[in-house]
Formats: structure tokens, C-alpha cells, sequence
């Protein structure tokens, strides 16, 4: 009887974490192998189409800097349109990384620790793409610091702090550094292990200045695993400040669609919901071509699904609230907004393009074969890109488009501008992602030997054998637990 | 001169143990390195608690002060914005702005803290990595310094490390 309990247990249990018999030497030399090896052609294929579009955008950038933002498709009453859209999306796709590197880590969710580098890279250049947009926004950015910044002019001008759009400054830029910093801090030891597994002169010197001659001292460790743990700390409320505060640049206004108290939370959803689908798009494809597959393994994959599905669900629940809150309030502008101009007005396509990919999609993530089918995976979470775009240009330009005044309509039509900037934002993020793949370690390299470690420790810990017997692969699961 | 003698050590714990009775046997200057943060070592070592926390409060705390009183100076000592005769010292319009700053100065002070402070980082030089073999810290092994100014220790030090196990023994000189 005893015996069928622990067999049943034994199925139950989930698989390893890192695959395979691995120490430190095969960590190091299976998890760094794609920075030593000379690029590839496919690396270099890609690379390339992520430069000519970064051409594009600053193709864009320059005729919107040298004309202005007339040569944007923005009009009245549409005065926000593919800025603020790109700029909600591309934080939100931020926000996902920050979220398994902090939020997962004070969870101890120990599955976070083969992504979360990957996932904080992909953050900060999210965050990068995003910060553009305000700022082209603004027109005439070399005034803007004026407004924006705190900064003692001769027109002894202050910023009006009573602002959601200046919140949004302190916000963003304070998010932007401290993942920065949080990045940063964690690449440390990888950089001087890179600088001291290098063969080549050139190599040692890059990665040994990067690495600040750090020497992995105890004494370092030691206020080290605190720092970075503070930081994990900072970072979580952080998150949720941010996109709390990009909702309020909509929910503090009084426009039909915008003015709702369910924004910050159903925003924060969104944002990680976003964000875990682009991790997602960019994983499936990097453990495949860079052989991370003992490091990022299905279990982790299926864990990002279920993530997934869980803000999901939480959007979909926000997008029913708002549609409820409109009709039980009784007011013919909110009804008009929820009730005819998203579902049955010109835009209505974007609108049901964004419920199929947000609220249908994510639900064959229900399914095992949904969580482990990797075209599944990787097909779905294309689509739930292509969805969150589309609510915030929901959100935004279909608001906007049809407001309190029939006289005051006016349809929005992206110009070739718009789109150079959408799609050059895109390759700009792709070609800094691909050179991040190349040059650092995609994976937080001593964090896995830790992990590592401790999933031997652990089984030690436990275990009525031996040490020196070496484990076989269920005893190595079990420990993972 | 400083002489640093460095035993290497290939399991994580074979390390932590070698560092505790050291210390116990009297051994003064010690430190470990390894590739991640090793288990027990700083009850081995007898490390004090580390002083981040504090770092990081004060400067948490400082921020939020300084955001608060920046947006309240700003906006309605140095130059009073009027808007449809709302008060111009609004406390909860000034929240976010507060805590962005608070945690923008904790952050930065625990970094920067961090490497300047507490790491003594950046630095061009250290003298074990006089050694060659001494790569191996950030990559799969554990290393033990002990450092002495008295030459005649070494030989001493270099045997103590030997029979607690150290695979490799090397003696690294500062050079100057």
C-alpha cells in the first residue's frame, strides 16, 4: 500500500528544473557556448533586418523632428493616437520582466531563475522603445526638458506636479533605472565569469571592465544577496506604480472609455499579461537556436502559460466590468462608447480583433496540450501581442474618435510615419535583443549553478544514501519540488 | 607587502568547512570566493550584518522627503500655480511623484552603496588574481585567501590549507 502511495507520488512529481546531469563546468560551457562561437548566419540574417528597420525609424524620427507631429496621423478630436498606443504597449511588454525577476523571486518561485535575465533584458528595451514616444510627442522635445524635468531654468518655470502626465516622467524614468540597475547588478558575476573563461585578450578586457574586477569575494556575497533582494523589493511596488500611473493618464480625464476606477488594476493585468506573451514569442524561438532547452525547459513554459491565462482572465473580467459599469450607470455617453462605437461603430474590427486575442485565445492555455504544444505557445502568444495593441488602440483612438459632440467626430488614419515608427520600434527592440543574446549571457548563469546546487543540496538533505552515489533522474525531480 | 595564500577547493561545502576551522584555529584575514553565494559562509566567516538595509532606508527615506518638499517648494512657494483657484499645495496629487522619488533614491543608494561602499568596486587590481588558476572563482570552484603580512606564516598557512583539504595551494604577492 505504502509502496503504490510513493509511486503515485513519483508521477506526480513535476520534472527537473535543469535537465540532465549538469555541474558548474557544463553549466558554464553549455549556457555561455552561443557568445563564444562565432555568429551565425541566421544571427546575422536577423541582425540585419533589425538594422534596416531601425533605419526606418530613424527615417521617422527625423521627418518627425524636422517637420512635426503634423506628419502624424493625429487630428481633433483624436490628439492621442499611435504615440500613446505604441508607448502603452511597449511598457507594458516591460512590465513582465520585472515581474518574474522581482515579484517571482520574493515568491521564490524557483522556475524564474532560467528566464529572468532574459525577461529584465527584454524589459529595458521595451522601456527604451517606449520612452520614445512621449518624448516625439511632445513635438518639440529640446523644450520639453522644461516641463518635464525639475530643472532651474531663467524662466523660473516649474513642472505641475498635479499632473498624471508628469507622474508618468517620475514614473517611467524611475522604472527604467532601476531596472537598469537591478539588470546590472545581477550581470556582475556573469560578466567575471565571462572575463574569466575568455581566450582571447580583446574578450577579457571588454568583459573584465564590465565586470568591475569583481572577484566573487564572500565578503561581497554577503551584502550582495541583500541588495539584490531589497531591490526585488523596490522593484515590486514599483511595477505596479507604473502602469497604475499610465492608467490615470486616461482614468484621471473625463472621457467616456477612459474615466474608470477599474483602470489601474485591469491595466496591471494587461501589462503582464502583454508581457509574459512576449517573453514567450522571444523564448520559444532563443532556447531552440541557442540549445537552453535543459535550462528552459516545458515546465517553465507551461508555468509561463498559466500565467497567461491567469491575467487573461483578469482582463477579460476588466473588459466585462467595463461594459457592466456603462449600462448600470445609465449614461448615454458611456453607453454609447461601450455599447455602439466599439462593437458596432467603424472601428469595430480592431475592437472584435481584440476580444478574439485577448479573451478567447489565451483560454486553450486550459489544456495541457495547449501549455506544452510549442507552436501553441508560441502562436498564441503572437496573437496576444497583436491583441493588447489593439486594446489600447481601442482604448484610445475609438474613445476619442466619436466624442460628446456629433459635429466634433472625426475618423483616424495612421500616416507612413505612424507605422515606420510602430514597425521601427519593433526592429530597433529585435536588433538589441539579438546583439544582447550575443554578447551576454542570456542566462543568469550563477543563479543556475545555485540552483543547481541546492536541487543536489536539497537531495542530500533528505537522503538516507550515500553522497557519493551518483542521483538518478527521479531523486533529481523530486528534490526540485 | 601583502602575501595572500589561496587554497582551492572543488565542492561548495568542503569549502565552507575548510573556512570555519580556520577561523576557529585563529587564522586572521580570511575570505571565500565562488562562483554564487555559498551556503553558510557567513557564519563561517563570522561576517557582521550587513549594513545595506540601512543604506537603503535612509536613502528611501531621504527621497521621499526631498520628492515632497521639491513638488510643494516648486509649486506653490517659488511659483504658485493657479488652476481654477484649486489649493496649490494638493497632498494626495503630490503622492505618486513621492514615491517614485523614494524609491528612485533607495535604489540608488543600494547600488551605488553596494559597489562603491561595500564592494570597493571598480577596481583595476587585486592581488589574487596574480594566479591564473584563481579563474576558476567565477566559473566551478571555491577558493579560501589568507592574508599575511609575515613571511614566515606562509608556510604554516599553506600546510593548515593542505590538510583541510585544498586540492591547489598557491601563494599570490602584492606587487606594488
Amino acid at each position: 500500500m505504502a509502496e503504490t502511495a510513493i509511486e503515485g507520488r513519483t508521477e506526480l512529481r513535476p520534472p527537473a528544473l535543469v535537465q540532465g546531469e549538469q555541474d558548474d563546468g557544463t553549466l558554464n560551457k553549455t549556457l555561455n557556448a552561443f557568445i563564444w562561437e562565432p555568429p551565425r548566419r541566421g544571427w546575422l540574417a536577423l541582425l540585419g533586418l533589425g538594422l534596416a528597420g531601425t533605419g526606418l525609424l530613424s527615417a521617422a524620427v527625423a521627418v518627425t523632428l524636422a517637420k512635426g507631429i503634423g506628419t502624424w496621423g493625429n487630428n481633433i478630436p483624436v490628439g492621442w493616437a499611435f504615440g500613446i498606443i505604441n508607448f502603452v504597449w511597449w511598457i507594458g511588454i516591460g512590465h513582465a520582466g520585472t515581474l518574474i525577476s522581482a515579484i517571482l523571486l520574493l515568491f521564490q518561485q524557483k522556475w524564474r531563475t532560467s528566464i529572468n535575465r532574459f525577461a529584465e533584458a527584454m524589459t529595458l528595451f521595451a522601456v527604451m522603445q517606449a520612452g520614445l514616444f512621449p518624448v516625439l510627442h511632445t513635438g518639440r522635445p529640446w523644450f520639453a526638458i522644461y516641463w518635464l524635468f525639475p530643472y532651474p531654468s531663467t524662466l523660473k518655470i516649474w513642472p505641475q506636479f498635479k499632473s498624471p502626465l508628469m507622474w508618468d516622467v517620475f514614473a517611467v524614468s524611475t522604472y527604467f533605472t532601476t531596472s537598469l540597475l537591478f539588470w546590472y547588478l545581477g550581470l556582475i558575476p556573469d560578466l567575471a565569469s565571462l572575463r574569466d573563461s575568455s581566450t582571447s585578450r580583446r574578450a577579457r578586457i571588454a568583459y573584465g571592465i564590465f565586470a568591475l574586477g569583481w572577484r566573487g569575494s564572500a565578503r561581497h556575497w554577503h551584502h550582495y544577496k541583500i541588495a539584490y533582494l531589497l531591490l526585488a523589493g523596490l522593484a515590486t511596488p514599483l511595477v505596479l506604480s507604473v502602469h497604475t500611473i499610465v492608467s490615470w493618464d486616461f482614468a484621471l480625464s473625463i472621457l467616456p472609455g477612459w474615466h474608470t476606477t477599474i483602470f489601474p488594476p485591469y491595466f496591471v493585468a494587461g501589462a503582464v499579461f502583454s508581457g509574459f506573451a512576449m517573453v514567450l514569442t522571444l523564448i520559444v524561438p532563443a532556447r531552440r537556436f541557442m540549445h537552453l532547452k535543459h535550462v528552459v525547459t516545458p515546465r517553465h513554459l507551461e508555468a509561463m502559460c498559466k500565467v497567461m491565462l491567469l491575467t487573461g482572465l483578469i482582463v477579460a473580467y476588466g473588459y466585462a466590468m467595463e461594459h457592466f459599469a456603462a449600462w448600470y450607470s445609465g449614461n448615454e455617453f458611456e453607453k454609447h462608447v461601450f455599447f455602439f462605437t466599439r462593437p458596432r461603430g467603424p472601428y469595430a474590427w480592431a475592437y472584435f480583433t481584440q476580444m478574439f486575442c485577448n479573451v478567447v485565445v489565451p483560454q486553450i492555455y486550459w489544456t495541457r496540450w495547449g501549455r506544452t504544444n510549442i507552436w501553441a505557445i508560441w502562436i498564441g502568444s503572437l496573437l496576444i501581442n497583436v491583441g493588447m495593441w489593439f486594446e489600447r488602440f481601442n482604448i484610445i483612438v475609438t474613445s476619442l474618435h466619436q466624442d460628446f459632440i456629433p459635429s466634433n467626430w472625426a475618423m483616424y488614419y495612421p500616416t507612413w510615419v505612424d507605422l515606420s515608427l510602430l514597425a521601427g520600434t519593433i526592429c530597433f527592440f529585435g536588433t538589441l535583443f539579438l546583439l544582447f543574446l550575443k554578447f551576454l549571457p542570456a542566462v543568469a548563469v550563477s543563479e543556475i549553478k545555485e540552483l543547481n546546487h541546492e536541487i543536489h543540496q536539497g537531495h542530500a538533505g533528505i537522503s538516507l544514501h550515500s553522497p557519493d552515489r551518483p542521483l538518478h533522474a527521479g531523486e533529481l525531480e523530486g528534490a526540485v519540488r | 607587502m601583502r602575501r595572500f595564500v589561496l587554497g582551492e577547493f572543488s565542492k561548495p561545502d568542503a569549502c565552507v568547512e575548510a573556512a570555519r576551522k580556520l577561523r576557529e584555529g585563529g587564522v586572521t584575514g580570511l575570505d571565500a570566493y565562488s562562483p554564487y553565494p555559498l551556503h553558510g559562509i557567513d557564519e563561517a566567516l563570522a561576517l557582521p550584518r550587513s549594513k545595506v538595509p540601512l543604506v537603503a532606508l535612509t536613502g528611501g527615506v531621504l527621497g521621499a522627503l526631498g520628492g515632497y518638499v521639491m513638488q510643494w517648494w516648486m509649486n506653490s512657494v517659488n511659483y504658485d500655480i493657479n488652476v481654477g483657484n484649486r489649493p496649490s499645495h494638493g497632498f494626495w496629487t503630490n503622492i505618486p511623484i513621492t514615491f517614485e522619488c523614494g524609491v528612485l533614491l533607495a535604489v540608488l543608494s543600494i547600488f551605488f552603496g553596494s559597489i562603491f561602499g561595500f564592494f570597493g568596486l571598480p577596481r583595476t587590481y587585486h592581488p589574487v588574481f596574480e594566479s591564473e588558476r584563481f579563474r576558476t572563482a567565477s566559473l566551478d570552484a571555491f577558493w579560501i585567501s589568507a592574508e599575511t603580512e609575515d613571511e614566515q606564516a606562509v608556510g604554516d598557512l599553506e600546510g593548515k590549507f593542505k590538510a583541510l583539504g585544498a586540492h591547489k595551494v598557491h601563494t599570490v604577492t602584492e606587487s606594488v
